[in-house]
C-alpha cells in the first residue's frame, strides 16, 4: 500500500506577513516496509515533510496517502484516532513531552488512550522500557530525573508501545551516547526486519544511513531532489558534493587517499571491502 | 597552570544516589579538554556545577583560583561562559544584536560602549551581516554562534560547551567545530567541550572519562582512546581510525597510528611507495 505525497506543497502563517513556504510540490513514495532516511540540512522541509504523515499538518495543497488512507488539502481528517496509531512519530525534542509523575505511567499513556486495558498497558510497557534499554529501577522514577538520553529513550518506548505500522523518527537518537545511538538504530532495524514496520528517519548522521537504511531521500529547500537507494546515493560522488555532505569515514578514508594519489578501485561500503582494497592497492 | 580545579565534588538530585561522585580532574589554562561519557554519567551535572546552577554536595570548585561559594558565585560566572545543546532554547533576544546585548545589559556596560562590542563579537563568530535578523530566520548553526557570540562578549576565561553541536546538521557542525578551534587558538581559551563525537575527542589536548559521575580514565586522546575494552565497557566508542588499524592488523599491515585518520593515512602512502 502507498505511502505517497502527491504535489504537496505547506505554507506556515498563509496570508500573514510571515508566510513561508516549506514544502513546495513534493512528490515522492516510501516504499512500504523498508527503512528509508530523509536527508537535509537545517531548514530543508525535512520535519515539515513528515509532520504530514499522521495528519499533525495538513497540506497547503496535494494530497497524501498513508496505507488505505488519503488526507487532502482543506479538507478535515476523519478519524484522525486510528491514523496516529497507524503512523507512529517521534518528534526531535520528544523529552519535552514527558509529562507523567512516573516513567511507566507515561509509557502507558498511548496504549491506554488507545483503548487498552490497564494490565496488558503495563505489560506493554514494561516490555518497551526494557527494549529500549531501561531496567525495572526505572519504572516508578519520575521522568524528570532522568538524563536527556534517558528521557529520550522514555519518549521512544512510549511511541513503541502503541504498535504503529509507520514509524516516523525525528532525529531519534541526538544526543545519545554512542553505545545507545547504535541499539536503539538496532532496534529500528530490528523492528523493521522482524515486524515489516516501515520505518522513516530524519537524521543527520550520514553514519547511520549508511549503516542502517534501505533508501535515501533528499529534500532540498522544500523539495524531494533524490529518491534513491543507500548504495547509489554513497557510490554517487557528485550527489556528495553538490549537498556539502560530509561522507562517512568509510568513505572519507577513500577519498584521503586518492588526495595522496592511491586510488582503491570499486565502491567499498564496509570495512571488510574497504581493508581489502587497500591491501590489494599496498600490499 | 590550572585554571580550574575539582576536587572530591559530588552532587545528587534526589538524595539517594550520587549523580557526581566524589569526581576530582584539573584543566590547564589554555587547553582543550573534552568530557565523555554516556547518557546520565554526570557531564551536563558537573558543567552545571561549575556555573553554580546547581548547588554542590560536597567538594570544593576553584576557578583561576577564587573558590566557588555564594560569595564568589558572580565573579565567577563572569570566568565561566556556556554553551548548550539547543539552540533554541538559549535565544533569549528578539534579534540577533539584543540577544548578545543580554549578558552585557545584566552586567550593567554602559551603552555607549555596547554597540561596539556587539559588532565586534558578532564580527567574530561571522554574523555581522544578521545584527537585526530574528532567530526563525536563522540556522541552527547560525543560531549556536549568536549564543557563543553572547557568552564571549561577557570575557570569560573558560567557555563549555555542553553538546552544543549534537542538534546541529553536518555543515552547522563543522561550522561550529571550527569556531571553537579558532577561538581556542586565537584567543588561548580554555575549552571544555562535553561530546559524544569521538572525532572532537581525537583533536582535543586532554580527555576526561566519566561514568556514573565518577572519574573513570583521563589523559591524552592517544592514551585513552587506545583502551578499547574499557571504552566499550563504558559504552564509548573508539574512534574510526583506530577501527581501520585492527582491521587491517588482521589482514598484515600493521601500522603505528591508531588515533589520527591524517596520520594512519600518511601511513599507508608510505607503505604504497615501498611497493
Amino acid at each position: 500500500m502507498p505511502i505517497s505525497f502527491k504535489e504537496v506543497s505547506y505554507t506556515y502563517s498563509p496570508k500573514t506577513p510571515f508566510a513561508y513556504e516549506a514544502l513546495k510540490g513534493v512528490n515522492v513514495n516510501f516504499t512500504e516496509g523498508k527503512i528509508t532516511a530523509i536527508i537535509g540540512s537545517t531548514g530543508s522541509g525535512k520535519t515539515t515533510l513528515v509532520q504530514h504523515l499522521n495528519a499533525l499538518l495538513l497540506p497547503s495543497a496535494g494530497e497524501i496517502e498513508v496505507l488505505d488512507r488519503k488526507i487532502k488539502a482543506n479538507i478535515p481528517v476523519k478519524d484522525l484516532k486510528s491514523l496516529r496509531k497507524m503512523v507512529g512519530l517521534v518528534f526531535q525534542f520528544p523529552e519535552y513531552q514527558l509529562f507523567e509523575e512516573t516513567i511507566l505511567k507515561d509509557v502507558c499513556f498511548g496504549p491506554l488512550n488507545f483503548g487498552i486495558e490497564p494490565q496488558e498497558a503495563i505489560k506493554i510497557s514494561k516490555e518497551m522500557l526494557r527494549l529500549v534499554g531501561l531496567d525495572e529501577s526505572y519504572d516508578e522514577r519520575s521522568p524528570l530525573e532522568l538524563s536527556g538520553g534517558q528521557k529520550r529513550k522514555v519518549a521512544i518506548a512510549g511511541i513503541l508501545a502503541i504498535n504503529p505500522q509507520i514509524l516516523v523518527l525525528d532525529e531519534p537518537v541526538a544526543g545519545l551516547d554512542p553505545q545507545s545511538s547504535k541499539a536503539m538504530m538496532k532496534l529500528f532495524v530490528e523492528l523493521n526486519r522482524r515486524y515489516n514496520k516501515t520505518i522513516l528517519i530524519v537524521t543527520h548522521n550520514m553514519e547511520h544511513v549508511l549503516a542502517y537504511s534501505d533508501d535515501v531521500v533528499v529534500v532540498d529547500q522544500g523539495s524531494v531532489i533524490r529518491h534513491v537507494t543507500k548504495d547509489e546515493f554513497f557510490m554517487d560522488d557528485d550527489i556528495l558534493n553538490e549537498l556539502k555532505i560530509a561522507p562517512p569515514a568509510i568513505i572519507n578514508v577513500k577519498a584521503m587517499l586518492k588526495a595522496k594519489g592511491i586510488e582503491l578501485k570499486g565502491h567499498h561500503l564496509d570495512l571488510e571491502s574497504l581493508t581489502d582494497a587497500i591491501v590489494k592497492e599496498i600490499w | 597552570m590550572n585554571i580550574l580545579e575539582i576536587k572530591d565534588l559530588s552532587f545528587s538530585y534526589d538524595d539517594k544516589s550520587d549523580a557526581v561522585d566524589q569526581a576530582s580532574f584539573t584543566i590547564a589554562k589554555g587547553s582543550y579538554t573534552t568530557i565523555i561519557g554516556q547518557n546520565g554519567s554526570g557531564k551536563s551535572t558537573i558543567a552545571k556545577l561549575v556555573i553554580g546552577l546547581l548547588e554542590k554536595k560536597a567538594g570544593t570548585i576553584i576557578v583561576d583560583g577564587l573558590e566557588l561559594s555564594s560569595e564568589t558565585i558572580d565573579k565567577i560566572r563572569q570566568k565561566v561562559g556556556i554553551v548548550f545543546q539547543n539552540p533554541d532554547n538559549q535565544f533569549i533576544g528578539a534579534t540577533v544584536s539584543d540577544d548578545i546585548a543580554f549578558g552585557l545589559e545584566n552586567h550593567c556596560v554602559d551603552p555607549k560602549e555596547m554597540d561596539d562590542i556587539i559588532h565586534h563579537f558578532a564580527d567574530e563568530v561571522n554574523m555581522l551581516d544578521y545584527l537585526q535578523h530574528e532567530p526563525t530566520k536563522l540556522s541552527g548553526g547560525q543560531k549556536q554562534r549568536v549564543a557563543i557570540a553572547g557568552v564571549l562578549a561577557m570575557a570569560p576565561n573558560i567557555l563549555i560547551f555542553d553538546e552544543a553541536t549534537s542538534m546541529l546538521d553536518p555543515r552547522g557542525k563543522k561550522e561550529i567545530n571550527d569556531l571553537i578551534d579558532e577561538i581556542h587558538e586565537e584567543n588561548d581559551m580554555t575549552i571544555i567541550s562535553i561530546t559524544h563525537d569521538i572525532e572532537e575527542v581525537v583533536h582535543s589536548d586532554h580527555v576526561i572519562v566519566l561514568s556514573e559521575g565518577k572519574v573513570i580514565m583521563e589523559g591524552k586522546p592517544e592514551v585513552v582512546l587506545a583502551k578499547e575494552k574499557e571504552l566499550k565497557a563504558l559504552s564509548l566508542d573508539v574512534p574510526f581510525a583506530y577501527k581501520l588499524n585492527k582491521a587491517l592488523g588482521l589482514k598484515g599491515i600493521k601500522l603505528k597510528e591508531k588515533i589520527h585518520m591524517e596520520r594512519l593515512v600518511d601511513e599507508l602512502c608510505q607503505l604504497a611507495l615501498k611497493k
